[in-house]
C-alpha cells in the first residue's frame, strides 16, 4: 500500500480506535496511543521521498506528495506528536473524556501530515479545517471559560479558513485547477488586482494560524487554556502550519510581484513580535506568559519568511523547528509544575527549583535557547535572523526584532524566577518531581536545543532541501551536515559555532570548577528564609516572595503601547454587531399579519419592478 | 407487481386512507404500515434510479391513457426521482424515529400522525413527479394542508397559532400559484408542463413577466425566501421534533423545486435569475444573523434551515451547470443534516417546554450519543470536512467563482463564520457546561437512535467521499437544464 | 599544539590585562567620585585588596545550585566576550591575540547578556526579595539602553557592510579615520547607551545600596562576590575596548588602548557623580527619547 494513505491511515484509524478502546478497555489506551505514534513516526522516516499519489474526488484532481518541505514539518510533527503523546499519558492521568482527548489530539496530528502531504489546495483546506476543529475540541476540553475562549478561536479560526478557501475558490475560478503545480505556473496571468487579494486573503488564512496581530487574539486563550501536552503540540507544531503554508504561498504565489506584500507581513509579524512580548512580560501567570511569547516568537519566524532572502527564510524555518522545540518543552514544564504544585500563577508558586530539579533543567535550557543566548540553538536562528534582516536593509526590523527579543529576557526571567526560583513557601514543601514520562520528553528535547547550538546542520539540512519545494535555489553542495558548524551571511562574516561552544564551556567549567573546589566542605546549604534582611529576623511562615507586580516600572514605561488593547476593539465590534442582529431579528416580529403584509409588499415590489426592470 | 412512479402516488394515498381501518384490527398496525409503505417507496427508487441510471432514459408515466399534452403524466426523470428516491428514503428513516416517539399519545391521535404523514409524503413526492402544472398544485396543496394540520398537532396554543400563520401565508401562495396558473392557461391553452415550455416563447413579455413573478412569490413562500417566511420560524418551532425535519427535508424543498422547474423549464428566463441570487443572499444573511440571537434551540435550527435555502436559492439564481449541482447537492445535504439536527435536537429538548438553549447545557454527559451525532451534525451543516456539508458549500463557491462572483463568496463566507459561531456555542453548551436544569431527560428509543445513526453514517459516508453521491446529482443538474430533451421526451410519449 | 598553547596564553594574558585594566579603572573611579564629594577617598588599588580579602574569606553558606553557578555564569560571559574583543589593532601584540579575532557584533551583544541573566537567576535563587527587586530593575533598564545600543550598531553594520569587528577595525586603519566622525550619531546614541550599561550612576537603581541592600548581590559574600567583582571589571574592559575599537579606531598599542579607554571611562564617571538617581521607568524613557532619537538618525546616515 502507498505509505501516504497507510500514515494517514494509521492516524485517523488509530484516533477513532483510540476512542473506542477508551470505552471498552480503557487500561490499554496510553500504550495503544504511544505505540500508535511510535509507529506512525516509524512509516514517517522511513517514506520513500518520492511517494506521490493522485487520485479524483467529486470531480477534483488530488494530488498527495511526499516532499521535502512535508519532511521538514513532518518532523516537527511526528516527534513532537510521540513526545507530547508520552507525556499526555502521564500528565493526564486521572482525567476525564480520555478517549474524547485522545481522539482529537491524533486527529490533529493527521490533519497536520495530511496538509504538510497535500499538493493541492482542496486536501490542504480539507485537512486545514479537520485540524481547526479537532484542536478546537481540546481547546475546549477543559471547560473553562469556553464561550470565549472557545469561540475566539473558532471564530478566528473560521475568519482565516474562509479567507484561504475563497482564495483558493478565486485561484480555481481563473486557473481551473487546484494542484499547487498547474497554480504555481500559472498565478502571473491572472489579473494583478486578483493577485493582489488572493495574497491578502492567503494571508489572512494563514496569518491567523500563526496568531499575527491583528488576528492574534484568539491565541492567548487557546494556549493556555487546553490541556499543557496539547499546547505544547499546539504552539510548537500546529501554529506552524500556518507558517508552513506561508512559506508555501509567499514566494511562489505572492512575493514576485508583490513585494509590497513582504513588507508589511515582515512590519505586521515585527509590531506582533514587540507588542507580544510586552505583553508576556505584564503576564502573571506562567501559561498566559508563554502563550504570548509563541505569539511573538511566531513574529521571529514570520519575519524570518517574509524578508525573502535565502538566509532570512532560513532563519525563518530554523525558528520554526526550534522554537517547537523549546517552547514544546517549556509548556510541559509548566504542565508539570502545574499537575505537581496545582497552579501555574506566579503569583503563589515559587522556589521549586529544589523539589523538580529536572523540569527546571529542562526549562532553564529551554529559555537559554528562547532568549537566544549563545550557545545554545535559539542564538543561531537568532543571528541568522540578524544577518539576514541586516544584510538586506532592513534596519528598522532589526530594531523591533532586537527590542522584541531584549524585552523577552524579562519574561525569560520571570518564568524561571516566578516558577523555580525565589522564597521556597511551606505550602509547596509537599510538591514531587514529575513522573518520568512527563520528564522523557522533556530531557529529550532540551538535548535538542543543546544540540542545535553547535551542530545546527542536522536542522539546516532539511531546511535546505525543503526550501527547494519553496521556491529557492538547491542547497549548498558539498556540505556534509555535521560540517555546517560555520554560519555565514551574505558579506563574508562568520560565526564559528564549535568556536564559541569551546569557550563558553571551557570558561564555564574551569570558574565552576573553581568555586566549587574551594572550600567545598565547608559550605551548608540553608533554606531562603535564611537571608540578609538588614537585621530582621525572618520567620518561616513569613512571606518573604517578591511577584506581585514584578515588572510594574516596565509596565509603567511601556504603559502608553499598552492602553488600548486590539481585543478590546474586537469586543466592541462585536457587541455593535450583536446589537445590529438583534435590530434585524425585528423583522420577525411574530405577528402573521405583518407576514402576509411582507408577502403583499414583496408580490407589488416584484410587479412594479418587474415591469420595468426586467423589461418584460 | 409492475414497478412504475404512479406507485409513488397510489400507495401512500392508499395507506393514508387505509391507516384509520387497520388501527380498528391491531393498534400497532397503523404504526407499521408506513414503514412498510415507504419501505418498498424506497425499494422502487433503487429500482427506478437504477433503471434511468443505466438507460439513460426518462420514464414518463402515463395516467388514465391519457398521453401528454392531454393527460396528467409523471415524470421520473434523473432530477425528480432524485428528489422523490430522497424523500422517500428520508420518509423512511423519520418513521423509523417516529415509531415510537411519543409513547403517551393516544392512539387515534398517532394515527392520525401518520394519515398526515403519508400525506405528506404523497403530496411532496407528488409536486416532484408531476409534469402537469395543475397537478402540482393539488399536490402542493395536499402538502400544506397535511403540514398545517401536523404543525398543530400538540393543539396547543402556540400550535395553533402557528398553525395559523402558516395557514395565512400559504393561502397566499396557493392563491397567487393558482392565479399563476390560470393566467398560463389563458395564454397558452395547455397545464402540461412540457408543452408550455414549447409554447412560452410566443407568450406576450408582459403577462409572461407577470405570470413569473406570481409563480416566483408563491413558490418563494413554499421555499422560504425573505421576506416571505414568516410562517416558518414558528412552524418548525411548534411541530413536533420529527415533522421539523420533514419540513426542512421536503416540504421546503418541494417548493424551491416548484420555483426551479417553473424558473428553468417552464420559462426559461435567465433575467429573473439575479433577483434569486440576491433574494437568496437576504434570506441567507437575514436569516442566519437572527439564528445567532436565538435563545431556543429548534428556533435556532429554523432560522439556519431558512438561511440554507437562501444558499441553495443563490447557487440555483447563479444559473451555471456547476451551480445547479452545487443547488442540487445543497438540497441533498441539507435534508439529511439538518434532518438529523431536528431529530437528535428534539431528543436534547425534549421535555423542555420552552425548548431554551439553557436546558441543554451538560446534556453531553446524560445523552451522549445523541449529543454526539447533534454535535456531528452541527460540524456538517457549517461545512467542516469530512463531513457531507463541506463539499456542496465548496461546489457552491467554486460555481460562483466561475462566474466571478466575489461578493456572493464574500457574503457566504461571512455567512458561514456567523453560522459557525451559532452553532459552535450549542457545542459549548452541550458538552461544557454544567447541567443546571431539573428537567428529565428522555433517552432516544432504540430505533430513533438508528435513524439517527444512519443519517450520520451518510453524512460521513458522503463526507469522506462524494462520489457517492455525486453521480446522481451530476444527472440530476444535466436534467434540469436540457429542457428540450424534457420536452421531447414527455410529448413522444405514446407517439408511436 | 604550538598554536593552541600559544592562544591559550594569549587568552590567559588578555584576561590578566582586563582585569588589571578594569581594577584601577574601579578604583580611579571611587577616588574621582570621593574628590568631587570633598573626601579624600580609598587609594585606587583598593579594589585589588578588596578582591584579595573576598577571595581569602572563607564562604560557609549557599541557598542551591544556581546561586552556586551565578557568579560562575557571570564571569563566563564576561571572558567569553573578551575572546571576541580584539584588544589591538592588526595583528597587535602577539600575546593578546585572541581566540577567534573576527568577533560578530551581534554575537557580542547577545554573549554580555549571558552574564546578566546568569547572575539574575544566582540572585533569584537566593530568595532575597532585594535581589529580585534589583534584578527587575536591571532587566528593565537593559530594554531601555539596549535600543539605541543597537540602532548605532546597526547604523554601523549598514554603513560599512559587515557585522565583525574586525571588519570595522581594517575599514577605520584602511581609510585612516574613527567611526565616531564617519558616523557621529551613531557614536552619539553608542555613548548616551554607554551610560546605562555601566549601571553608575543616574541608572544605578539596580543595586542602590541604600534602597534595596546593593540589590542583586545582597546575597552573595565571599568567593561569590570575588568572582563578581573580577567578572564585573573584566567586563568593563570589554565593553570600554570595544567602545575603542569601533568608534575610535581602536589601538595599536597597548599606551594607546589605556588612554583611549580611560577617556571614554571618564563619560560615564562624571556623568555620574553631577546627576541624581532615575526611577527605572524614567531610564528607560530616558533611553527611549534622545539616544533613540540619534539611533534613528544614524540609520538614515548610514543608509543614505
Amino acid at each position: 500500500m502507498n505509505s501516504l494513505i497507510l500514515l494517514l491511515i494509521l492516524v485517523f484509524g488509530g484516533a477513532l480506535f483510540s476512542y473506542l478502546l477508551n470505552k471498552f478497555l480503557p487500561i490499554l489506551r496510553d500504550g495503544f496511543v504511544v505505540l500508535l505514534m511510535l509507529l506512525v513516526n516509524y512509516v514517517f522516516f522511513t517514506m520513500d521521498s518520492s511517494t506521490q499519489i493522485d487520485f479524483e474526488m467529486g470531480g477534483i484532481h488530488l494530488q498527495w506528495a511526499f516532499t521535502s518541505a512535508a519532511f521538514l514539518f513532518g518532523i516537527i510533527v511526528s516527534i513532537l506528536g510521540l513526545l507530547s503523546i508520552i507525556y499526555s499519558t502521564a500528565y493526564m492521568k486521572g482525567k476525564d473524556r480520555l478517549g474524547y482527548f485522545y481522539m482529537n489530539f491524533l486527529f490533529s496530528i493527521g490533519s497536520m501530515l495530511g496538509i504538510l502531504m497535500s499538493r493541492d489546495l482542496i486536501s490542504l483546506f480539507f485537512f486545514w479545517e479537520i485540524m481547526t476543529w479537532s484542536s478546537y475540541f481540546i481547546v475546549i476540553y477543559s471547560g473553562k471559560d469556553v464561550d470565549k475562549r472557545g469561540l475566539k478561536y473558532i471564530v478566528f479560526s473560521a475568519i482565516g479558513a474562509y479567507s484561504m478557501l475563497m482564495a483558493i475558490v478565486i485561484i480555481y475560478g481563473f486557473t481551473g485547477s487546484f494542484l499547487l503545480t498547474d497554480i504555481f505556473d500559472s498565478i502571473f496571468a491572472i489579473k494583478a488586482s486578483y493577485q493582489l487579494a488572493i495574497a491578502i486573503l492567503l494571508m489572512i488564512g494563514f496569518g491567523v494560524k500563526s496568531a499575527l496581530m491583528p488576528l492574534h487574539v484568539w491565541a492567548p486563550g487557546a494556549y493556555s487554556g487546553s490541556p499543557m501536552s496539547f499546547t505544547a503540540l499546539f504552539s510548537g507544531a500546529l501554529s506552524k502550519m500556518g507558517v508552513f503554508g506561508f512559506a508555501l504561498v509567499l514566494f511562489n504565489l505572492v512575493s514576485n510581484q508583490n513585494w509590497l506584500v513582504n513588507e508589511v507581513i515582515a512590519w505586521l509579524a515585527a509590531i506582533t513580535a514587540v507588542l507580544a512580548t510586552f505583553y508576556a512580560v505584564i503576564q502573571s501567570d506562567a501559561k498566559k506568559l508563554l502563550a504570548y511569547s509563541s505569539i511573538a516568537q511566531l513574529g521571529y519566524i514570520v519575519i524570518g519568511l517574509a524578508s525573502g532572502t535565502y538566509l532570512g527564510v532560513m532563519a525563518g524555518l530554523f525558528l520554526a523547528v526550534l522554537h517547537a522545540v523549546f517552547k514544546g518543552t517549556l509548556f510541559m514544564a509548566v504542565g508539570a509544575v502545574e499537575r505537581q504544585a496545582g497552579t501555574t500563577d506566579m503569583t503563589k508558586v515559587s522556589g521549586l527549583i529544589r523539589k523538580m530539579p529536572w523540569t527546571f533543567t529542562a526549562s532553564l535550557i529551554s529559555i537559554i535557547a528562547l532568549a537566544g543566548i549563545p550557545p545554545l540553538g535559539g542564538f543561531v536562528g537568532k543571528w541568522m535572523l540578524y544577518e539576514a534582516l541586516i544584510t538586506s536593509d532592513h534596519y528598522y526590523l532589526v530594531i523591533m526584532v532586537f527590542l522584541s527579543s531584549t524585552a523577552a529576557f524579562l519574561y525569560s526571567y520571570r518564568i524561571l524566577f516566578g516558577l523555580f526560583l525565589g522564597q521556597e513557601e511551606p505550602e509547596f514543601a509537599h510538591v514531587k518531581e514529575a513522573p518520568l514520562p512527563m520528564l522523557i520528553p522533556m530531557l529529550l528535547l532540551s538535548g535538542i536545543s543543546v544540540l542545535s547550538g553547535t551542530f545546527p546542520g542536522f536542522i539546516l539540512e532539511p531546511i535546505q532541501d525543503a526550501m527547494v519545494v519553496f521556491g529557492f535555489d538547491s542547497r549548498i553542495p558539498n556540505i556534509e551536515w555535521w560540517q555546517l558548524t560555520v554560519l555565514f551571511n551574505s558579506w563574508g562574516d562568520k560565526v564559528v559555532l564549535q568556536n564559541v561552544m569551546i569557550a563558553i564551556m571551557g570558561v564555564f567549567l574551569i570558574a565552576l570548577a573553581f568555586i566549587t573546589i574551594k572550600g567545598y566542605r565547608k559550605q551548608r546549604y540553608v533554606t531562603t528564609k535564611d537571608i540578609s534582611s538588614s537585621g530582621e529576623i525572618i520567620q518561616p511562615e513569613d512571606n518573604m516572595t517578591f511577584q506581585i507586580d514584578f515588572y510594574k516600572p516596565f509596565e509603567r514605561a511601556i504603559w502608553p503601547l499598552l492602553k488600548r488593547r486590539i481585543d478590546d476593539y474586537y469586543t466592541d465590534l462585536g457587541n455593535g454587531l450583536e446589537a445590529l442582529f438583534d435590530l434585524v431579528r425585528r423583522i420577525y416580529n411574530g405577528n402573521g399579519q405583518f407576514y402576509a403584509i411582507y408577502v403583499m409588499a414583496f408580490l407589488a415590489l416584484l410587479l412594479i419592478a418587474g415591469t420595468k426592470y426586467f423589461g418584460f | 407487481m409492475v414497478i412504475s412512479p404512479v406507485q409513488y402516488i397510489a400507495i401512500p394515498l392508499m395507506a393514508a386512507f387505509l391507516i384509520p381501518l387497520f388501527g380498528k384490527l391491531n393498534k400497532d398496525l397503523a404504526r407499521i404500515i408506513p414503514g412498510l409503505v415507504l419501505l418498498y417507496l424506497s425499494y422502487i427508487s433503487v429500482v427506478l434510479m437504477n433503471q434511468i441510471i443505466s438507460s439513460n432514459t426518462i420514464i414518463v408515466e402515463i395516467i388514465a391513457g391519457w398521453r401528454p399534452p392531454w393527460g396528467i403524466n409523471l415524470v421520473f426523470s434523473p432530477l425528480t426521482g432524485f428528489l422523490a428516491s430522497m424523500f422517500s428514503m428520508l420518509g423512511f428513516v423519520i418513521w423509523m424515529y417516529t415509531y415510537n416517539f411519543k409513547p403517551e399519545v393516544d392512539n387515534a391521535q398517532k394515527q392520525k400522525f401518520y394519515v398526515l404523514f403519508m400525506m405528506l409524503i404523497t403530496g411532496a413526492t407528488g409536486i416532484v413527479l408531476t409534469g402537469d402544472i395543475f397537478n402540482l398544485f393539488v399536490f402542493l396543496e395536499i402538502t400544506a394542508i397535511s403540514a398545517y394540520s401536523l404543525t398543530a398537532f400538540y393543539r396547543e396554543r402556540d400550535g395553533a397559532e402557528a398553525a395559523f400563520k402558516y395557514l395565512l401565508i400559504g393561502s397566499f401562495s396557493s392563491t397567487l400559484i393558482l392565479l399563476a396558473i390560470l393566467l398560463l392557461y389563458t395564454q397558452v391553452g395547455t397545464l402540461n408542463m412540457a408543452e408550455i415550455a414549447l409554447k412560452m416563447p410566443g407568450v406576450d413579455p408582459f403577462m409572461k413577466g407577470v405570470i413569473l413573478i406570481l409563480f416566483f412569490v408563491g413558490f418563494g413562500i413554499e421555499s422560504e425566501l425573505f421576506p416571505l417566511n414568516g410562517w416558518s420560524p414558528d412552524v418548525y418551532t411548534q411541530a413536533p421534533g420529527p415533522i421539523g425535519a420533514i419540513f426542512a427535508g421536503m416540504v421546503v424543498k418541494a417548493g424551491i423545486y416548484g420555483l426551479v422547474r417553473v424558473v428553468f423549464t417552464l420559462f426559461d428566463v435567465k433575467e429573473i435569475l439575479p433577483l434569486l441570487v440576491i433574494i437568496g443572499m437576504i434570506t441567507m444573511a437575514v436569516a442566519e444573523v437572527i439564528a445567532l440571537r436565538q435563545g431556543k434551540l429548534k428556533r435556532m435550527l429554523a432560522y439556519s434551515s431558512i438561511g440554507q435555502m437562501g444558499l441553495v436559492a443563490v447557487a440555483f439564481g447563479i444559473g451555471t451547470h456547476d451551480s445547479v449541482f452545487a443547488a442540487i447537492f445543497l438540497m441533498f445535504n441539507h435534508a439529511i443534516i439538518k434532518g438529523m439536527l431536528f431529530l437528535s435536537g428534539t431528543y436534547l429538548v425534549y421535555n423542555s417546554t420552552e425548548k431554551t438553549l439553557d436546558d441543554v447545557d451538560g446534556i453531553g454527559k446524560h445523552l451522549p450519543f445523541t449529543s454526539f451525532l447533534f454535535a456531528l451534525g452541527a460540524l456538517a451543516i457549517v461545512g467542516m470536512p469530512p463531513f457531507a456539508g463541506f463539499w456542496s458549500k465548496l461546489y457552491l463557491l467554486m460555481a460562483a467563482a466561475d462566474v466571478r462572483l466575489m461578493t456572493v463568496i464574500a457574503i457566504i463566507l461571512v455567512v458561514s463564520v456567523i453560522e459557525i459561531v451559532y452553532y459552535f456555542r450549542v457545542i459549548h453548551r452541550i458538552y461544557f457546561r454544567e447541567r443546571i436544569s431539573t428537567i428529565e431527560l428522555k433517552i432516544p428509543s432504540f430505533n430513533a437512535k438508528l435513524a439517527m445513526f444512519i443519517l450520520a453514517i451518510i453524512i460521513v459516508a458522503v463526507g469522506v467521499y462524494p462520489d457517492l453521491i455525486s453521480g446522481f446529482i451530476e444527472r440530476a443538474t444535466t436534467d434540469l437544464l436540457d429542457k428540450q430533451s424534457y420536452i421531447q421526451s414527455v410529448l413522444s410519449v405514446g407517439l408511436k | 599544539m604550538n598554536t593552541i598553547l600559544f592562544q591559550l596564553f594569549g587568552a590567559l594574558a588578555t584576561i590578566l590585562l582586563a582585569f588589571t585594566v578594569g581594577m584601577f579603572y574601579g578604583g580611579i573611579r571611587r577616588k574621582i567620585i570621593a574628590r568631587i564629594q570633598n573626601r579624600v577617598g580609598p587609594p585606587i588599588y583598593q579594589n585589588f585588596l578588596d578582591v584579595i580579602k573576598l577571595y581569602s574569606k572563607e564562604t560557609s553558606i549557599h541557598h542551591g545550585a544556581m546561586q552556586h553557578m551565578g557568579p560562575v555564569f557571570a564571569i563566563t560571559a564576561s571572558i567569553t566576550s573578551l575572546m571576541f574583543v580584539p584588544v589591538l589593532n592588526g595583528e597587535g601584540w602577539f600575546w593578546f591575540k585572541n581566540l577567534n579575532f573576527s568577533g560578530d557584533l551581534i554575537f557580542l551583544v547577545y554573549m554580555m547578556v549571558f552574564g546578566s541573566l546568569g547572575m539574575a537567576l544566582g540572585a533569584g535563587q537566593t530568595g532575597n526579595p532585594n535581589s529580585a527587586i534589583g534584578v527587575t530593575r536591571g532587566l528593565s533598564q537593559m530594554v531601555g539602553y539596549e535600543i539605541p545600543f543597537v540602532m548605532s550598531m546597526v547604523a554601523l553594520m549598514a554603513q560599512f557592510h559587515t557585522t565583525s569587528i574586525t571588519g570595522l577595525m581594517n575599514i577605520q586603519v584602511q581609510e585612516n579615520t574613527w567611526l565616531m566622525f564617519s558616523n557621529p550619531f551613531a557614536f552619539i546614541a553608542a555613548v548616551l547607551a554607554m551610560l546605562g550599561m555601566f549601571h553608575y550612576s543616574p541608572f544605578d537603581i539596580v543595586h542602590a545600596p541604600a534602597e534595596v541592600a546593593s540589590g542583586p548581590v545582597s546575597e552573595f559574600g565571599g568567593k561569590y562576590l570575588g568572582l563578581m567583582m573580577s567578572s564585573g571589571s573584566i567586563f568593563a574592559f570589554v565593553k570600554l575596548t570595544l567602545f575603542v575599537n569601533i568608534f575610535m579606531g581602536g589601538a595599536a598599542n597597548l599606551i594607546e588602548l589605556v588612554i583611549k579607554t580611560f577617556a571614554l571611562y571618564l563619560i560615564p564617571v562624571l556623568y555620574g557623580v553631577t546627576s541624581p538617581r532615575y526611577r527605572t521607568e524614567q531610564a528607560i524613557t530616558y533611553f527611549w527619547k534622545w539616544p533613540l532619537f540619534f539611533g534613528v538618525i544614524a540609520i538614515l546616515w548610514a543608509s543614505f
